[in-house]
């Protein structure tokens, strides 16, 4: 039998926890120390950030061939309970820390000169430093306690920078709704941790997954058995809680990874600054639900799996129809965000864990890089404001042509959206055509309506190339719509390139997106990621186990191959042409684009108010809550707190009718009978003028037995 | 270690009231002065007795052996001829259980002390009373004769009343008045529970002198087994022999073998329900809580914190000690019950949170939400839950502490109190919106503060109780879970409207009264800000200290169930 304490006894000194050690507290520094050196933060924050970039890439460069390397130590106990804390480095790790740091250290360098004119520019860097200390607790610790913390700080630090510019009403609501969403699905989260602590006394993943391996299936109950301390201990669930963990822990990922239903909170972040949606909105944090699921992915159970797949399409396929009616440049990508965190989750969902992983990763570059350039331009044409000239800078409606005046800018846009739309020869082609084609066969294998969930992503690549390149199209062909709208003809001389400090970044991640980085192949399968990083098997009890994609076997994959591949480039390259047919220079659409209003028939609706969830949301359940607070508030005050007074009052309405029946009945009932006493006595005196007191005393003896008499 | 350290602990308050009370008016302003100076030597004696404390004993909650600190005199007794003595001892010991509240009762007495500084009227009545109430609170949760407990209980509530119906708000006489009753019946049925034991329980040692036996467990198995002669029985109100089955006389009314009935019904399950809704009118939980929002809202600052801090706090200390010790058999009987009430208390306070308009409404309604974890914990009857009632309880003191006095900062300033005549204060009160915002996301349960880890073991205990003991169902931490949706709502809510968008109060003359903390303030708000960290990162600090107890507790619970 399995012993607990073996699984998560504290570790030896080992000389790597120095490194983590020092990967976390450089940015935790930066966070600390932003906020008290005011002037200099900026650029004291980003050179820890490149010190924090050097090592995780150093470290994930020295160790990336090494064994996966696990430290642990006691937190606290409870009881006769250690929890425990463990870190964890494995490839998948090193690739994260690597990732994290780098696109956090790009963003530093581009805010450097985004928020060049902001005064609480120290609070800004302090926030990003904390940011990437959670992001990094998140990838480091591998305990679900730990990383549902970081989880949570995350969570914390993304409301700060959401609402960094708390004066705007919309920011700060947005920031609201962002930390809501996300404690919504950290509730569920929470809800899994408390399975698996039932079942496991324990968090620490490696030792859950150990033991997981000795769970087994009783007449239907999920019982754990292994021995703790030398004493044997026999954990029993319903079986159905074993899958209740699986979707429980997906709540988190939902939150975070913005999926359906929970994916509502990512456009209206849109209000943070823009190279905190290029580095949370887009790369690291929303990318952290994947990076959960991976981590407990040979913990789901077919059903959570295929729950999660479902979530996954149905997200994917609901934000690209979004996307593509947008007019706020930044709703775009975010929506497009949104869309491809649906497929990574899907990814999960069908088996495909390399594959989700592999697109975590693509997707960074490419969406950060998008972010970065949509930063650029509104960066620039914010330059143009005056008295004078007013406008939304984020409107594409007012952009147009400018390619020519930012061919930089432009020409990593157009790599990052190829890289997007999934065209061969960049990194998102490679990633988005392992999710497909392994979900194609997870859709053969299980038939029928599974057939539906493809579909949906499959229709998801031609929307995708659609709404990107209507982006490309309105954004940078043509002429500069708001010299007509503001009928100021020679306005577009006036917008500039982005300097260096902006665009070498956004270069840099526009590299990132092609996809020879990822190895000179046309397969997915011959990348290097693909090699190092591979599909796990499943450790839950057999009979509650998905089908695994490792026992596909390799004749079915080619068969497959050649077709997914065919039909994703030809959806995304016919999803271009579309684009080019509607939004192209002379294009009707474009020429009047300045004054398009908001669109008018069923889909066009749909679209753009993205399903009409948040209406949903406000006028529904925001309102029900909020009015059944008021209803509870009205019975507490009124019913049970009246209640209450009412029973005061009546004791002391009670009090008075007793004061008042003392006074005059008891009390005029003694007062009449004295004075009747009295009248008797006056009365008989006359007759037998002797001992007046005994006549009395024995009236009064009378009047008593009388009354007595009557009472009985 | 100092010799009798808890006697001093509870007298030095009641001496410097006494030296309140001597000083001539001219002196009045040294009296706040030794009101601090009088706190905080509690506060460093509280201290020395947690060093002194040794988390690694008390394993078993019912035996004297295991407490700490102890000091044990007869107190006096009465000969009441053939009803047998009435005899009370004067009986302080600590044990995990009660250091975590003791050390927590201190620090707040101290904050509130310095929070008093500015009070104006009647300075020599405050002061006293406020020793006074000091001194009754300590003696509360370090008492374990219960008439002893029950003086010191019954002690806090007569300078409550007067702290809240003479120095409080508008209504201070109304809120005073309801305080006062609403706590005066769930004292009497504390008081007839009280009875009801004394008649029930006897001394095993002082009945073994009587009858020449030294060994504890022969006089319980003579007197289980009837040898002992009545008139040698000597009863006691020890609640260490009270939490002991086996110190029950057979045939009394409370005996577990052979208790009595009332109105059909165990007399030990309405006991345990007297007992039940006597804390729980303190805690207080649904649907006795109703006196909370009026004493929280006309009470000075001060109050309120001590109020919210620590007086709550004895409700589910009272539980932990009295009612789930004596009766373990009927608090099984009932967890569906408290659970249910603990998960209704959370929802039900959250969501009158959120239509609250007043701040100081707000975060009592917020405390009736977070006191609904502590009958969740306990009603899980697991060393989880129990331990996660017990750090909620201590969590909750600090983080409410802040919040009270969060809200008399504004109050300070302006006398207003209602959220919507504020908005976009962070611009004018930079400093004061961070130390709110820890405040709020203390509250709201983020990692990394001390109400997390308590509501965490309330969830994780509350979940395994089902699977461990059957006390209470799988649905209920599940549903509480919402709570803390709602709490997240109700907080970030209040500071999107209090704190962010433009800078607006509704009066004009307040912008210049609104300044942001004085040194004061932050000598008030900084130490328990870190105090809320701390014990947020580094749970052990507390949990060394109760670990062993609660351990005991829950042993001694599941030994009464089986």
């Amino acid at each position: 039998m399995i012993e607990l304490q073996d699984l998560i006894s504290p570790t030896d000194y080992d000389p790597m926890i120095n490194w983590i050690l020092l990967l976390l507290g450089i940015p935790l520094l930066s966070f600390i120390s932003s906020l008290f050196i005011k002037k200099n933060a900026p650029i004291w924050s980003t050179f820890l950030l490149l010190v924090n970039t050097g090592i995780a890439i150093f470290m994930a460069f020295s160790f990336w061939y090494g064994d996966s390397v696990s430290i642990k130590g006691v937190w606290f106990t409870l009881g006769d309970t250690v929890m425990s804390y463990s870190f964890y480095l494995d490839r998948l790790a090193l690739l994260m820390i690597a990732l994290v740091n780098l696109i956090s250290f790009l963003v530093h360098v581009f805010s450097m000169e985004y928020m060049k004119s902001d005064r609480n520019k120290p609070r800004y860097f302090a926030y990003l430093g904390l940011f990437t200390f959670s992001m990094l607790g998140i990838v480091l610790f591998h305990n679900l306690l730990l990383m549902f913390i970081f989880w949570e700080l995350v969570g914390f630090t993304s409301y700060l920078l959401i609402g960094f510019w708390f004066e705007k009403k919309t920011a700060s609501l947005a920031a609201n709704k962002a930390f809501i969403m996300n404690r919504i699905g950290d509730a569920g989260m929470l809800t899994g941790l408390m399975i698996l602590f039932a079942q496991f006394s324990t968090f620490d993943l490696e030792a859950v997954k150990a033991l997981m391996i000795f769970s087994e299936i009783e007449d239907g109950n999920w019982v754990a058995h292994f021995t703790n301390n030398g004493q044997e201990v026999m954990n029993s669930l319903d079986g159905r809680w074993l899958s209740a963990a699986g979707i429980a822990l997906f709540c988190g990922a939902v939150g975070k990874s913005a999926q359906f239903p929970l994916q509502v909170w990512l456009p209206d972040a849109m209000e943070g600054p823009t190279p905190v949606s290029a580095l949370i909105h887009a790369a690291t944090m929303v990318a952290a639900g994947v990076f959960l699921l991976a981590r407990v992915f040979v913990l789901l159970d077919a059903q959570a799996l295929e729950v999660v797949a479902i979530v996954g399409a149905i997200t994917a396929f609901m934000a690209a129809i979004a996307a593509l009616s947008q007019f706020d440049i930044k709703k775009v990508l975010a929506y497009s965000t949104i869309s491809q965190l649906g497929y990574m989750v899907m990814a999960i969902g069908v088996g495909a864990y390399s594959a989700g992983l592999f697109h975590l990763v693509t997707h960074a570059f490419f969406k950060a890089g998008l972010f970065l350039c949509a930063g650029i331009i509104i960066h620039q044409l914010h330059k143009l404001h005056s008295d004078e000239i007013k406008f939304n800078e984020q409107d594409i409606r007012v952009m147009g042509g400018l390619r020519l005046k930012m061919p930089v800018t432009f020409l990593c846009f157009l790599i990052c959206s190829l890289a997007l739309a999934g065209l061969p020869g960049f990194s998102g082609f490679l990633s988005k055509d392992a999710i497909l084609l392994n979900a194609t066969a997870w859709a053969e294998i299980k038939g029928g309506g599974y057939y539906i969930v493809i579909g949906l992503a499959y229709a998801s690549v031609i929307l995708t190339a659609i709404y990107i390149f209507r982006l490309v199209f309105l954004v940078f062909t043509r002429g500069f719509r708001l010299e007509s709208i503001l009928n100021k003809p020679g306005l577009m001389d006036k917008v500039k390139e982005g300097n260096l400090i902006l665009l070498i970044p956004a270069i840099l991640l526009a590299v990132g997106s092609i996809s020879i980085v990822f190895g000179a192949n046309v397969k997915a399968e011959n990348t290097w990621f693909m090699q190092f990083i591979t599909n796990p098997i499943y450790l839950v009890p057999e009979s509650y186990a998905a089908f695994s994609l490792v026992d596909l076997s390799e004749a079915t994959i080619k068969s497959l191959h050649g077709w997914v591949a065919i039909v994703s480039i030809s959806l995304a390259v016919g999803g271009l042409v579309i684009s080019y047919f509607l939004y192209r220079p002379i294009s009707k659409k474009a020429l009047i684009f300045q004054d398009a209003p908001e669109p008018r028939g069923a889909l066009g609706r749909i679209s753009f108010n993205h399903w009409y969830q948040d209406v949903l949301y406000e006028k529904a359940i925001v309102k029900f809550i909020v009015i059944k607070g008021k209803a509870l508030a009205w019975f507490d005050e009124k019913i049970l707190d009246g209640f209450v007074n009412g029973l005061a009052k009546t004791q002391v309405v009670l009090a008075h009718i007793v004061r008042w029946f003392d006074k005059y009945i008891i009390d005029g009932f003694v007062h009449l009978t004295v004075s009747t006493s009295g009248r008797i006595g006056q009365a008989t005196r006359s007759i037998q003028s002797g001992n007046v007191q005994t006549y009395i005393l024995s009236a009064m003896i009378l009047l008593i037995l009388l009354l007595l008499w009557l009472m009985i | 270690m100092i010799q009798g350290i808890l006697s001093y602990i509870i007298f030095l308050p009641l001496i410097a009231a006494a030296v309140v009370l001597c000083l001539p008016k001219r002196l009045e302003s040294s009296y706040r002065i030794v009101t601090v100076v009088a706190t905080g030597l509690t506060l460093l004696l509280t201290i020395i007795a947690v060093y002194s404390f040794d988390g690694g004993i008390a394993e078993n909650i019912n035996s004297e052996e295991n407490l700490q600190l102890l000091e044990k005199s007869e107190w006096f007794s009465l000969d009441l001829g053939s009803l047998g003595s009435f005899s009370v001892d004067y009986f302080l010991a600590v044990d995990g259980i009660s250091i975590p509240m003791l050390l927590l009762a201190s620090i707040v007495l101290f904050i509130g002390a310095i929070s008093s500084w500015n009070i104006r009227q009647k300075k020599k009545g405050y002061f006293a009373l406020y020793l006074l109430l000091s001194g009754s609170v300590l003696g509360c949760f370090v008492a374990l004769d219960f008439f002893l407990f029950y003086l010191f209980f019954e002690f806090m509530l007569l300078p409550m009343y007067f702290l809240i119906g003479i120095w409080g708000g508008p209504r201070k006489e109304y809120a005073a008045i309801k305080f006062f009753i609403y706590t005066l019946i769930g004292s009497i049925l504390i008081l007839i529970v009280m009875i009801g034991l004394y008649n029930s329980v006897y001394d095993p040692v002082r009945t073994g002198a009587e009858i020449g036996v030294t060994s504890i467990e022969q006089v319980q198995t003579m007197v289980q087994s009837g040898e002992v002669a009545r008139e040698d029985i000597i009863k006691s109100f020890n609640m260490i022999y009270m939490a002991d089955q086996a110190n029950y006389i057979p045939g009394s009314l409370l005996s577990q073998m052979s208790g009595g009935e009332i109105i059909g019904k165990s007399a030990r399950w309405i006991a345990f329900l007297a007992l039940l809704i006597g804390f729980a009118i303190k805690l207080p939980s649904f649907p006795f809580h109703t006196w909370l929002p009026d004493a929280h809202v006309e009470a000075p600052t001060p109050i309120s914190v001590v109020l919210a801090g620590i007086l709550l706090k004895i409700g589910g200390y009272g539980l932990i000690r009295t009612a789930f010790s004596f009766f373990p058999d009927s608090a099984f009987h009932y967890s569906w019950m408290i659970g249910f009430f603990g998960v209704f208390s959370i929802l039900y306070g959250a969501l009158n949170a959120l239509a609250q308009k007043d701040i100081k409404k707000l975060i009592a309604y917020s405390s009736v939400s977070h006191m609904g974890f502590v009958l969740l914990g306990l009603a899980a009857m697991t060393v989880e839950g129990i331990s996660g009632a017990i750090y909620q309880m201590f969590s909750h003191g600090l983080i409410t502490s802040m919040l009270f006095l969060i809200a008399g900062v504004l109050y300070d300033r302006t006398q207003d109190r209602l959220i919507e005549n504020y908005g976009g204060l962070a611009n004018r009160l930079p400093r004061f919106t961070i130390v709110v915002g820890i405040a709020f996301f203390a509250s709201l349960g983020l990692p990394g503060f001390s109400g997390f880890i308590a509501e965490l073991m309330v969830f994780l205990g509350a979940f395994k109780s089902s699977a461990v003991i059957g006390a209470i169902p799988q649905w209920m931490p599940v549903v509480a879970t919402i709570g803390l949706i709602l709490g997240a709502g109700y907080y970030l809510w209040t500071l999107q409207r209090m704190f962010m968008g433009k800078y607006w109060v509704k009066k004009a003359e307040w912008t210049e009264r609104l300044k942001d903390l004085n040194s004061r303030e932050y000598l008030m708000l900084v130490p328990l800000a870190v105090l809320v960290f701390w014990f947020g990162i580094f749970p052990d600090t507390l949990m060394s200290l109760i670990n062993s107890s609660v351990e005991g507790f829950t042993d001694l619970l599941n030994q009464a169930i089986r």
